[in-house]
């Protein structure tokens, strides 16, 4: 099964113009929780109104459920989706900051643009000093080299939560674990809540208290991820190509006619060029099925060398078993014809070129003698100096 | 009279049905802070472009072949958040201009507190490379371990000096 998302767009124009509709329910949303109102967001810090928490802690869960449960079922690709990367020492500095500055303001940088949006002067201002601090950071980053190291204080990898732990805690576990945990902390932010409205009374325009609403939300986001967890179907990568090992036509004739048992000669050729000639005991690859299926019965080992009519492939696919040795046959059939099936002029000079020439016509009569290869022909005798290859050829 | 907030655990259904909507479309979470600081890049490429691209904070918004400091889904996004809120304020009889401030502190004061404090925000989002939204929301919802540092630190340095500027809120 192929990922559905990241949707892919033909066109970059149309990847931006989905950040409106997107940005518009980002928006939307915290409007709609408060966001927008300085007041309410800083109730999270006098413990009157808990709303920051509730809001984030159950959107970071539904995002999370949804990321790793479609991923889990092959419909999202996680390695295609930017992920924040790891500066543990600017990320622990930067948040601690931002903490101070979002109780000073009560707004952060996105509710800020909501807040501004809904009339409010302090989210404009806040806006304003938003766009301060980033020139300031602008104009102090070339000058200041602590500030430089600060920024790329951390390994700048994208490391997973639930990687860090020393024991394998599957993410869809560690989510469960999660809203378990969340529910724990709802439970005990809306008794804090209680608490100090007593004192100081409940944030803005907040409605009736409705505490059910979790179960609800985090009920069904619990069970989707452990239905991800049970049913995962997880994206196997295709497996990396196995690359074909060269053998000269000439080699391959030798260990044909040595009987080697260990040889699997396959024709990668069509029917009718198969009928036409073929190399002794090939067979065609066409009408064993699934290769790798046939491949699989074969003993460890094996040599398998391949063929076609001309050239042949540099490589196989990933999905034959590696416990065999993939060779493919140099310049494919032609080469054989050529090289093999065809006598030579006894045109050396020196006596180990003859010794060559006559040991390839002996091949050659060989092959085109008797296409049943049987233990009573009597072979030739081996070629001088074992494998050689060396050999004038005609071309390239 | 202005409509009463959601209930805050179906606010964050829907922002995070948002988020996941963004990484299933977008492939990337929501950000806020990159707005600002492509917006000040490109201020500053309009007034010194060499100083600008020479700039190691800045003059990657600039490199690349039909680069330019806006086109970019965040600001795109950005535009979307102005919508949202816009809307959202409207129908629910929100909009409206005024200041909101605890009943202890002047209008100068808190904005005054505003300003210094966006620009706490905007100097922590540039070192961090995000905010409250692109770390904590969208890091913590693809379970970016940093996405999680950022948020506790965050909450941590909320709540340790929330007492000293209790003056403006309570």
């Amino acid at each position: 099964m192929s990922n559905l998302f990241p949707l892919e767009f033909t066109g970059e124009q149309f990847r931006l113009l989905t950040g409106i509709g997107i940005g518009f329910f980002f928006g939307f949303s915290l409007e709609r929780a408060g966001f927008g109102n300085a007041r309410k967001l800083a109730g999270q810090f006098y413990l009157n109104d808990m709303a920051v928490f509730k809001v984030m802690f159950t959107a970071v869960l539904v995002a999370m459920t949804g990321v790793f449960s479609l991923s889990a079922w092959g419909l999202l690709d996680l390695g295609e989706l930017w992920i924040n990367p790891t500066f543990l020492w600017a990320q622990l500095f930067a948040g601690f900051v931002l903490g101070i500055g979002f109780v000073m303001s009560g707004l952060c940088p996105g509710t800020s643009v909501v807040s501004m949006a809904s009339g409010k002067l302090d989210g404009f201002v806040t806006v304003l000093g938003t766009f301060f601090g980033v020139l300031v950071f602008t104009l102090l980053f070339d000058k200041l080299p602590a500030l430089r190291s600060l920024y790329s204080a951390g390994s700048g990898e994208v490391i997973l939560l639930h990687e860090i732990f020393p024991f394998k805690f599957p993410a869809l576990c560690l989510i469960m674990t999660v809203i378990l945990v969340a529910l724990g902390a709802f439970i005990f932010a809306e008794r804090v809540e209680k608490i100090y409205q007593k004192k100081l009374g409940p944030g803005p325009l907040t409605g009736p208290n409705r505490p059910r609403m979790k179960y609800y939300v985090l009920g069904p986001m619990f069970l989707i991820a452990l239905a991800a967890a049970i049913y995962d179907k997880p994206v196997v990568p295709e497996p990396e190509p196995l690359d074909l090992v060269a053998i000269e036509p000439l080699n391959l004739a030798e260990r044909i006619i040595d009987g080697d048992p260990t040889l699997v000669i396959l024709d990668l050729r069509s029917e009718e060029a198969f009928a036409e000639k073929n190399l002794p005991g090939a067979k065609l690859l066409r009408t064993l099925g699934d290769p790798a299926d046939y491949l699989s019965n074969l003993s460890e080992g094996m040599a398998v060398v391949l063929y076609n009519q001309q050239a042949t492939e540099s490589e196989v696919p990933g999905t034959w078993p590696a416990g065999l040795d993939y060779f493919a046959m140099r310049g494919g059939f032609e080469a054989w014809k050529r090289e093999v099936l065809t006598p030579r002029e006894m045109n050396g000079s020196s006596l180990k070129e003859q010794d060559f020439t006559r040991r390839q016509n002996q091949i050659a009569g060989f092959f085109s003698g008797t296409r049943v290869q049987s233990k009573a022909t009597a072979p030739p005798p081996p070629m001088s100096g074992g494998k050689k290859k060396k050999k004038p050829e005609g071309g390239c | 009279m202005p409509k009463n907030y959601w209930n805050p655990y179906l606010a964050g259904l829907l922002l995070g049905l948002t988020l996941l909507a963004a990484f299933m479309v977008a492939g990337q979470g929501l950000g806020a802070s990159a707005a600002p600081k492509r917006i000040v890049a490109l201020g500053c490429e309009s007034i010194n472009a060499q100083w600008a691209e020479s700039n190691t904070a800045i003059n990657k918004y600039f490199q690349g072949e039909n680069a330019h400091p806006l086109k970019n889904w965040l600001i795109l996004e950005v535009v979307g958040v102005l919508l949202g809120g816009f809307i959202g304020a409207v129908s629910a009889g929100r909009l409206k201009g005024e200041v909101l401030r605890g009943p202890r502190i002047s209008i100068r004061g808190r904005l005054l507190y505003a300003f210094f404090g966006g620009a706490l925000m905007g100097l922590a989002a540039a070192i961090g490379r995000g905010c409250t939204s692109g770390q904590a929301l969208s890091g913590g919802g693809t379970l970016a371990a940093g996405g999680w540092a950022y948020m506790m630190m965050f909450f941590g340095g909320a709540y340790a000096v929330a007492w000293l500027v209790r003056r403006q809120w309570t």
